[in-house]
């Protein structure tokens, strides 16, 4: 019953988009509430939908849309989960931002444009065609850039939505020329009637991709996969285009915790999982085993976790070090893709996924829980901050759970063969199952690098989230400012959010199962190398944990007991601090190196040279207007302006026109 | 008569015309021209009227005299200004518009 209304999980938002982006003023609270309802109405209907569909079920409808193109909607058990939980945070956090965006005047646009923001996730969530799909993935970069510069007259947060936009411009144009390769293959696969498809309008469905794999030539095959991973990249804050991410932080917190962890950046690793029977497929010529495409996406995702835990370790702004915190993690879903996927096959988008919900939970709680604190001090400098345990208990208690989950503090009880279940956070179980798939691949393939990669990360993580916590609640305030805990409004959704980054981590074996079938329903078979029953160590399973633990007895010796002095550290004499701590020059290097020194002096300054020395040389000064000019001056004598001239040529003409018919036709 | 002679004689009149517009640099000789090459035509449109016995031709030559007689009031109204504001009306020296 409720999936004949899939098309209204997009639809209602989009009709609280318009409303209250017209009538908001008028409305109750800026507006908030119709978005709200519309929300809840999506995830009422994506929570019906499961029930409906699980185990075995999908919904699939689609009708023609234009020239060969369809619009559908697809609703296997990998959009389900996404869906609900894309709607359940949107709605978290659009019930958060009515306390949060109290005082600002220009509510009914920042109601609008998240509803809008929501709808065109779900949207992307639920496309079942590549191209419907990229269109509303350009929908979502659009809103991410309003919402970035919603305080726009900040000339900082101009830059910023510029920079996000043009940015993830980079890999959406990516993409698109994936998209455009891919279609001409199918298309040739059709026309040579390798592939028979029963309508040729349903060409790009993903249905009909994966009916396609098989007979698609390998390494065009690998240029599409690379290229789709590059709008991943994109759009998921990877290296080397994950600078927008933490700019991105100059939006108001509610938007960061929405687009900016919880959702829109996960749109990269959902259209991995998406495609994932592709990535697989990719023969392998570089390593032995791993498809090219999986062995890139494993060493992009790995190289990015370590990459941005470590500058997450030095930043001063709340926000930006959940930022890096977010690309890190962000890097750990696209490892579990590459690693797993090449030892476990389909079982990797489960683990992959399972981390992204669970990641979303615990990341939108840290974003909100910073954003009540924000609220209360009005600034975002964590060494403006200490000691505000006691006055915001809620805040810092869930906080706390987050930092837990996002460190994956927990104790594998059953892996090291006891009779009770593994207890941990969220984090605790999605992470330890990446980390033990890198270490399945790295015994496969004999390469341990994506397992340092993770197991070096997830200290940083540990160390960068518990500094975070200590500076900012433990201690003595070290500012005068005043504080106070949040407004029920806000601290609910801490709450229920904090529930779920305590408990959503024991769903993990039934979350397995139901989306290891995601593909068994689309028809897909993925090899996986069966190897021998794999049994780590105690050791090994443990030190995910101990990593974990190691790096908040850290944090604590350093920003609580204050047991080593960081003043020698954190200096600017420091060369490591000081590449750290200047993000590795990217943002020198992305504004000063490929904008003003590619761009402007290299591609622009040419582009000036050819255009006014060379065009205009020979247009202008030479060759042909200078032509035209003297061939005018030679016509414009004809032109005598003595009308007698005129009238004897007139007549001259129509003489010899008379004397030529006569000679043609003769007679009298 | 034959219809030969009403021709001949307009072919005359219309060539006189030509060569008049051509030749004179006065702007009244060139007017009265303009006239004759009309006459000429009307001469023609009866005459080939009274040669076929309808009387259309005529009626367009009624017409056509009509709209010469407006045509030669507006010209020499036109003249009379151009005398009054440059004291000439030859042609030749009305050359403003020229490069």
């Amino acid at each position: 019953m409720f999936s004949d209304y899939a098309a209204l999980i997009v639809l209602l938002p989009v009709i609280a988009f318009v409303f209250t982006l017209f009538l908001g003023k008028k409305l109750y609270s800026g507006g908030a509430l119709l978005p709200i309802a519309a929300i809840a109405g999506s995830f009422i209907i994506s929570l019906g939908i499961f029930l409906e569909i699980y185990p075995n079920g999908m919904v699939q409808q689609s009708l023609p849309w234009f020239a060969g193109m369809n619009l559908g909607i697809l609703i296997d058990p990998l959009a389900v989960v996404m869906l609900m939980m894309v709607s359940f945070v949107s709605l978290l956090i659009h019930i958060y931002a009515v306390g949060y965006m109290a005082h600002d005047p220009a509510r009914p646009r920042y109601f609008a444009e998240t509803s809008l923001f929501t709808a065109a996730m779900l949207s992307v969530i639920l496309s079942d065609n590549i191209l419907q799909f990229f269109v509303s993935w350009e929908l979502v970069g659009l809103c991410s850039f309003l919402l970035i510069g919603f305080w726009y007259h900040k000339p900082s947060a101009a830059a910023a939505a510029k920079k996000a936009f043009l940015v993830t411009r980079v890999g959406d144009v990516l993409f698109l020329a994936g998209i455009v390769l891919l279609y001409v293959n199918m298309k040739l696969l059709v026309d040579n009637g390798t592939l028979v498809v029963e309508s040729q309008s349903f060409i790009l469905q993903f249905k009909t991709m994966f009916e396609a794999i098989p007979l698609i030539n390998g390494t065009q095959l690998t240029y599409i996969a690379l290229l789709f991973f590059g709008g991943a990249v994109g759009k998921s804050g990877q290296f080397p285009l994950h600078g927008w991410l933490p700019d991105a932080m100059e939006g108001p917190t509610t938007v960061s915790a929405l687009i900016h962890a919880a959702t829109m950046v996960t749109a990269g690793v959902y259209l991995v999982a998406r495609t994932f029977p592709m990535f697989v497929a990719t023969p392998s010529t570089i390593s032995a085993g791993v498809p090219d495409a999986l062995l890139i996406v494993t060493y992009v995702g790995g190289f990015t976790a370590i990459f941005a835990a470590t500058m997450g370790l030095v930043m001063n702004d709340i926000k930006r070090v959940l930022a890096y915190s977010t690309v890190s993690q962000l890097g750990y879903m696209m490892l579990a893709l590459g690693t797993a996927g090449t030892v476990l096959g389909a079982k990797a988008v489960g683990i992959s996924m399972f981390h992204l919900l669970s990641h979303a939970f615990f990341k939108a709680l840290l974003f909100l829980c910073a954003g009540s604190v924000i609220h209360a001090l009005g600034t975002n400098d964590i060494r403006e901050m200490g000691g505000l345990f006691n006055k915001m208990k809620i805040t810092g208690t869930t906080m706390l759970i987050a930092a837990l989950a996002l460190a994956g503090i927990g104790f594998p009880f059953a892996s090291l063969g006891m009779p009770i279940m593994n207890i941990g956070t969220a984090g605790f179980f999605s992470k330890d199952a990446i980390i033990e798939g890198a270490l399945e691949y790295g015994e496969v393939t004999h390469d341990m690098i994506p397992y340092g990669f993770a197991i070096i990360a997830a200290l940083l993580t540990s160390i960068y989230i518990f500094r975070l916590w200590f500076m900012t609640f433990t201690g003595k305030p070290r500012s005068e400012r005043h504080s106070h805990e949040s407004p029920g409004v806000m601290t609910g959704p801490l709450m229920i959010l904090a529930i779920f980054a305590l408990l959503f981590g024991f769903s993990q074996i039934g979350f397995y199962g139901y989306l290891e079938k995601n593909f068994e329903l689309m028809d897909v078979n993925i090899a996986v190398h069966e190897g021998e029953a794999f049994h780590p160590s105690a050791f090994l399973i443990l030190l995910p944990v101990i990593v974990g633990v190691l790096g908040f007895l850290i944090s604590y010796a350093i920003y609580n007991k204050r047991m080593i002095d960081m003043s020698k550290i954190v200096s600017s004499q420091n060369p490591l601090y000081k590449l750290l701590y200047n993000r590795y020059y990217e943002p020198k290097i992305g504004a000063n190196l490929i904008g003003v020194k590619l761009t402007h002096d290299v591609v622009a300054q040419s582009g000036e040279f050819i255009d006014r020395k060379i065009i205009d040389w020979l247009i202008i000064d030479n060759i042909i207007s200078n032509t035209l000019l003297k061939l005018g001056e030679i016509i414009r004598k004809l032109q005598t302006g003595v009308v007698q001239n005129y009238a004897s040529i007139t007549i001259l003409g129509v003489a010899l026109l008379l004397v030529l018919l006569k000679l043609k036709y003769g007679g009298t | 008569m034959s219809l030969y002679s009403y021709l001949l004689i307009s072919i005359i009149i219309f060539t006189i015309g030509v060569y008049g517009i051509i030749t004179q640099r006065s702007g009244i000789k060139i007017l009265m021209c303009i006239e004759l090459l009309l006459n000429s035509a009307n001469l023609n449109l009866v005459a080939f009227s009274s040669y076929n016995g309808n009387a259309t031709g005529q009626i367009f030559a009624i017409f056509s005299i009509a709209i010469a007689a407006a045509e030669a009031a507006i010209g020499f109204a036109i003249l009379v200004a151009l005398f009054r504001l440059r004291d000439t009306i030859n042609l030749d020296n009305i050359n403003i518009l020229r490069w």
